[in-house]
């Protein structure tokens, strides 16, 4: 009698294995693509996506507190918790999330069935990487049009609302109503507020390589999450780092030492604070905006390439 | 003579154990080659070193000392990557990907794409006949359904050498049944495949030639004839005998000196085979 459960392989059609090898390129962006949009994927599917309810919610309800203040500055309060909000989760979103991703692929052997196809190392991390920003610049942007939409309605409510207590008054020129009315447009939305944003995804890019590189040696996520947390509130100390230990003559070469190696180690994430002021009505200066962008690129860089140097020769 | 699947060469592979300066040998100066086309088993029990031999030739980890090739190419070549298709034991893929979207993922990272991508998958989705599961996301297969899109993932690329480490564990008699017979086939289109198991009835039926590992060493290898066989016993199995016949049959042999009947009986299906009658039988009865 023949065995049925053999039908399915013997009704499939016939494959030949090549004769010869194939040649693989030095680099290939297509797996760079491959991976970082499975990372999108994964992300997207693991619902990564709703703590975007809880930011609409944050910002929602800001927008909606009666602060006993002028309008101008209770639109600049709006901003500053939005702001604020949107930037914390960025980092954070940053951290868990690429903090989630190699050792979770080294613990469930999916990394090994990827590292079996001819795919470097560098293209893995750089996937991977590449991938959480992605998610991390779709998240800022949503989160962005978010604050956009909250605050444009409240100044919208408020520039009315002055526009007809002003003209009811009868007490006001044109001119005197102009310049009231162009003082809350200042605290408004402008398109300045996205240079704010870019500081954030700036910032969280940062956040994530360095998180990337500690998830290529830690052992779990969880070592990974709590640690990048602690090198986050250490890459804010970098100044009153410097003007306590550094600056005090008092203090032994091997503190001094200590401090420096730390600071080059450790990013200076008070360095993209600088959306603060933008936030708060301050012109932005483009060469700033620039520098910003190629220190962030050098940390990519070279966080990168000490993550490869831990992961390139790593055993699994 | 064609050039050999894989090639360890003394290999020998020390792990070290913390910060403290003790040292584990996982294998010690293995040597062993699978010839291309064949079906080799390495056997063995936990901790024997099969896996850790494995990942030596997949280039997941370096050789303490001695070497491993695949097809002339050193193990830790990229191009050695191309040739090979692996299946891990108890492999969990992207539980958020569906089963064609896991083909896709994997023949992408293999530099395939369009038509040529599309026809592959659709080929091995028949092949480990899971057509219907094909659009169905992994968290919802079965271990068995896990494993067989494990083995089409292995092959997405079409490569010349198949790796399996422990191909059937955890899976039950019918989805191992199944995963037997497609490394059977595998054979027969000309594929080398390279196992791992301690499943040794599994072994005995799809390997060509068996190595024995213990300690990291190996300890008896050929083919299954040459380690199974007993030189000095033949068995026949005859169909329709009469009483007669069988008593003929037990005077002749009385009659020749030092010649003995060792056993005699019914034949007798196998465990496995009686299961898998009854569970396609009953699957009959249902549709």
């Amino acid at each position: 009698m023949s065995d049925p459960t053999t039908n399915a392989a013997e009704s499939a059609p016939r494959t030949t294995p090549r004769a010869a090898g194939k040649s693989v390129p030095i680099f290939s962006i297509g797996r760079v693509y491959t991976i970082a949009s499975s990372t999108v994927t994964q992300l997207v599917r693991m619902k990564t996506f709703y703590f975007l309810l809880a930011f609409a919610l944050v910002v929602v309800a800001v927008g909606n507190f009666n602060i006993p203040a002028t309008p101008a500055k209770e639109l600049s309060m709006i901003k500053k918790v939005a702001f604020g909000t949107m930037d914390i989760f960025a980092w954070l979103f940053a951290i868990v999330a690429t903090a989630l991703l190699i050792p979770k692929d080294v613990e469930d052997r999916t990394l090994y069935t990827i590292l079996s196809k001819p795919v470097r190392r560098i293209e893995y991390l750089l996937g991977k990487l590449g991938g959480v920003l992605s998610v991390i610049a779709i998240s800022l942007v949503a989160m962005y049009a978010i604050c956009a939409v909250v605050i444009f309605s409240r100044e919208s409510l408020f520039v009315a609302a002055e526009y007809e207590s002003m003209v009811a008054s009868g007490q006001y020129t044109e001119a005197e109503i102009d310049e009231q009315l162009s003082l809350i447009q200042q605290q408004g939305l402008r398109a300045e507020l996205g240079i704010a944003v870019l500081a954030s995804f700036f910032k969280a890019a940062v956040v994530a390589v360095v998180t990337i590189f500690l998830s290529t040696f830690a052992s779990s996520s969880l070592f990974t999450i709590i640690v990048s947390i602690l090198l986050f509130l250490i890459g804010h100390a970098h100044h009153m780092a410097s003007s306590f230990w550094l600056d005090e003559s008092g203090n032994s070469v091997v503190v001094q030492m200590l401090v420096k190696v730390i600071k080059i180690l450790i990013p200076n994430y008070q360095l993209f604070s600088f959306s603060e002021g933008i936030v708060q009505g301050e012109a932005v200066v483009s060469a700033l905006v620039w520098q910003m962008g190629g220190l962030t690129a050098g940390y990519l860089v070279v966080f990168l390439l000490l993550s490869l140097l831990v992961f390139v020769d790593k055993e699994f | 003579m064609s050039e050999p699947a894989v090639e360890v060469k003394n290999l020998t592979k020390v792990f070290s154990l913390g910060l403290r300066k003790e040292y584990v040998v996982a294998v010690d100066n293995l040597s062993f080659e699978v010839k291309a086309g064949e079906v080799y088993g390495l056997i063995g029990p936990n901790g024997s070193g099969k896996s850790t031999t494995m990942k030596v030739v997949l280039g997941l980890m370096a050789a303490s000392k001695g070497s491993a090739k695949v097809f002339g190419l050193d193990s830790g070549d990229i191009r050695a990557r191309n040739e090979i298709g692996f299946l891990p034991e108890n492999p969990y893929f992207y539980k958020h990907l569906s089963g064609a979207e896991t083909l896709r993922f994997y023949g992408k990272l293999c530099g395939m794409k369009g038509a040529a991508l599309k026809d592959r998958i659709g080929e091995l989705l028949k092949l480990v006949d899971l057509e219907g599961a094909a659009n169905r996301r992994l968290a919802g297969y079965s271990k068995g359904m896990l494993q067989r899109i494990g083995l089409a993932q292995s092959l997405i690329q079409n490569p010349r050498l198949v790796i399996l480490d422990e191909p059937t564990a955890g899976v039950d008699p019918v989805g191992s049944r199944q995963i037997r017979d497609l490394i059977m086939r595998l054979r027969d289109e000309g594929y080398t495949v390279f196992l791992c198991s301690h499943l040794l009835e599994q072994v005995q039926e799809v390997c060509d030639r068996v190595g024995i590992i213990f300690k990291g060493r190996m300890r008896r290898e050929g083919t299954l004839d040459e380690l199974i066989e007993i030189e000095n016993q033949t068995s026949m199995t005859i169909e329709n005998a009469t009483p007669e016949l069988i008593a003929e049959i037990h005077e002749l042999i009385q009659s020749r000196e030092g010649a003995r009947i060792v056993e005699e009986g019914h034949s007798r299906t196998s465990l496995e085979h009686l299961f898998i009658q009854i569970a396609e039988r009953s699957r009959e009865e249902k549709s």
